[in-house]
């Protein structure tokens, strides 16, 4: 058996690590912080109450947390830290990890294997880094004959579409990075994006394989868009409004599920068409054309495009979520903050610890409505996401000619009779002004 | 802001145009309008209509701009066209586009658009559906009819008699 380092030992490594830190700080003292002090010296620094802003004074503030939680707070209102972190790209992409992890994992009890179960010493769940290292460290191959801007470009595009389909999904409530008045036909608008760079993708790579499986992905994905809209018009008539965080927030008595289940079960359905996920995998079908549009993808690019996907995974079931179940409604089942803690401090014995500027942050931006919320969403998502990785272990791949028909005969008509009950609900008076809401 | 947008915005749709129309490459021709039409959508961004944009996206964009990317993609441009390269055709081309330009421009310059207010709040889309079903109703039910007449020649004109799938079991 090879190994790839074979002289590796954790306590070399732990104490090359160390080597490194000492000759950092080292380094740092003796040259950097000498530098820092020089420029600082020709910068005017502010006075804040009554005080020069000295370096001394700036690493006092960093080490105290009634000054640093206010900027820890201020900096969590930020558009970048939405972005970036919470209801946008980070905690999509953790969401989308996991989501990979537990459909092998899944995939392999449904069908009697062990699954991921080396890497990591538990139940292999170090395997997912394992994969990504791998796919970073590979070589990217382009095919010769290749279209090579719109090759390189294409899974930048796919990730970035994917993300911006999760800026638009509201978590909790005023927790969503893109709060558009129109959010829904934005949705639309975003999901029209992924024919685009998937036909081009396939296109450029100048192969027999991704030209096949990007005309199928084109094909399913356009016309499965029409039901897809044509399913989601009910939510839209019995709310009254296109705006994600207020369709979410109409939900706090019921779900819409419960008056529109024709119109759920239409969106689920074109929701698996949409992800390419089994049984309408036929863009990438393993057994017939290789993998499809990604056959000639390789190294990161092979990563981003599924990066993309599993994104878009969890935007779909996010989208589910808000417009049919409920999004962050749900039972308070997490108690409040003993504030008397916070404001106080917490006695042990003789001691007393005590963190000031806490009480603010607890109060104002990380409230228990607002981690309740959160966890409603996740616990509901997540449930979603389940709901679409299990067909993958129980159902055969259909064909081409029945998805077609499918989609365009059956979805379509099943989504005008969604289209029709929800007239009926707002029409008869059970829903809407003067209804239940 | 506003106005370096609309510059930004102006470079990108009329670039993108005569891209489209010059590019050798059919599939960066179709590129190119896609980059037109995003253009326009940003044009209502900017105007304030966010309905009109996010509609010209998903319509225009996402389906139209497929539709054509789909069918460049199937067709071998060698056998069909022929390449005609006529210089004066071409100036010619330009200076009508020109006159056209110059004359709606002083349409508009004097039809008054100088003195609407900019600084309205943006029309609410339940308006314009209200607007639609009550002033407006005799040019949206003309819209259904044309729509529906379009839908059923496009279905008719799909249908072919002739071919017959054995190998199909359902």
């Amino acid at each position: 058996m090879s190994v790839i380092a074979p002289d590796f030992k954790f306590s070399k490594f732990i104490q090359s690590l160390i080597s490194d830190v000492v000759w950092f700080v080292l380094i740092f003292s003796l040259i950097g912080f000498p530098i820092i002090m020089m420029v600082l010296f020709f910068i005017p620094m502010p006075v804040i109450d009554g005080e020069l802003l000295t370096p001394f004074l700036a690493f006092t503030y960093l080490a105290d947390p009634t000054r640093t939680l206010p900027i820890v707070q201020s900096f969590m209102m930020t558009d970048m830290f939405k972005i970036m972190a919470f209801p946008g790209f980070g905690f999509a992409a953790l969401l989308a990890a996991g989501t990979i992890f537990v459909e092998r994992k899944m995939l392999a009890k449904l069908q009697l294997r062990v699954g991921p179960f080396y890497c990591g010493k538990f139940e292999g769940i170090l395997q997912l880094m394992g994969d990504g290292l791998k796919l970073i460290s590979k070589e990217i191959i382009i095919p010769a004959k290749a279209d090579k801007p719109i090759f390189w470009a294409a899974p930048v595009l796919f990730v970035a579409s994917a993300a911006a389909f999760v800026a638009l999904i509201p978590v909790a409530p005023g927790w969503v990075v893109a709060d558009v008045d129109m959010g829904l036909l934005a949705v639309f608008a975003v999901i029209g994006f992924f024919p685009i760079v998937t036909i081009l993708s396939a296109w450029s790579a100048n192969s027999k394989f991704p030209f096949i499986g990007g005309i199928r992905a084109l094909f399913q994905m356009v016309s499965f868009e029409i039901p897809l809209i044509l399913s989601l018009l009910g939510v839209v008539m019995v709310t009254g409004t296109l705006n994600l965080s207020e369709i979410a927030a109409s939900q706090s008595s019921f779900p819409w599920i419960l008056f529109l289940p024709v119109g759920a079960i239409v969106f689920f359905i074109t929701m698996l068409a949409e992800l390419e996920r089994i049984p309408f995998d036929l863009p990438e079908a393993e057994s017939e054309i290789v993998a499809g549009w990604l056959t000639e993808l390789s190294g990161m690019m092979y990563g981003l495009v599924q990066l993309g996907t599993y994104l878009k995974l969890y935007a779909f079931a996010a989208l589910f979520v808000v417009l049919f179940l409920g999004g962050w409604n749900g039972p308070q089942i997490v108690p409040q903050f003993p504030m008397e803690i916070v404001t106080n401090g917490l006695e042990l014995g003789p001691v007393t610890a005590k963190i000031g500027g806490l009480e603010p942050l607890l109060t104002e931006l990380i409230t228990p409505e607002m981690i309740n919320g959160v966890l409603m969403f996740v616990l509901k998502t997540v449930g979603v996401i389940f709901f679409i990785l299990l067909p993958r272990g129980v159902f055969p791949r259909i064909r081409v000619d029945m998805l077609l028909n499918l989609g365009w005969h059956k979805l379509i008509g099943l989504a005008f009779v969604n289209i029709f009950i929800a007239l009926a609900l707002v029409y008869a008076g059970v829903l809407g002004p003067g209804g239940l809401q | 802001m506003a106005d370096a947008a609309f510059l930004a915005l102006t470079v990108i749709t009329i670039g993108s145009a005569i891209a489209a129309l010059e590019m050798r490459s059919l599939i960066y021709g179709s590129i190119a309008l896609m980059g037109t039409l995003g253009g326009i959508a940003g044009f209502f961004f900017l105007l304030d209509a966010p309905f009109v944009a996010l509609f010209q996206l998903a319509v225009y964009v996402g389906s139209i701009a497929v539709l054509i990317l789909f069918t460049v993609m199937l067709v071998k441009r060698e056998l069909i066209f022929k390449m005609i390269e006529d210089r004066r055709r071409k100036f010619a081309g330009i200076g009508l586009m020109l006159i056209i330009m110059v004359s709606l421009g002083a349409v508009f310059l004097d039809s008054g658009i100088k003195t609407i207010t900019t600084d309205e709040l943006a029309v609410d889309f339940r308006d314009i559906g209200k607007n639609f079903v009550t002033y407006y109703w005799p040019a949206l039910i003309l819209m259904g009819l044309v729509l529906a007449g379009s839908v059923t020649g496009a279905l008719v004109l799909a249908r072919r008699e002739d071919v017959e799938d054995d190998q199909r079991t359902n």
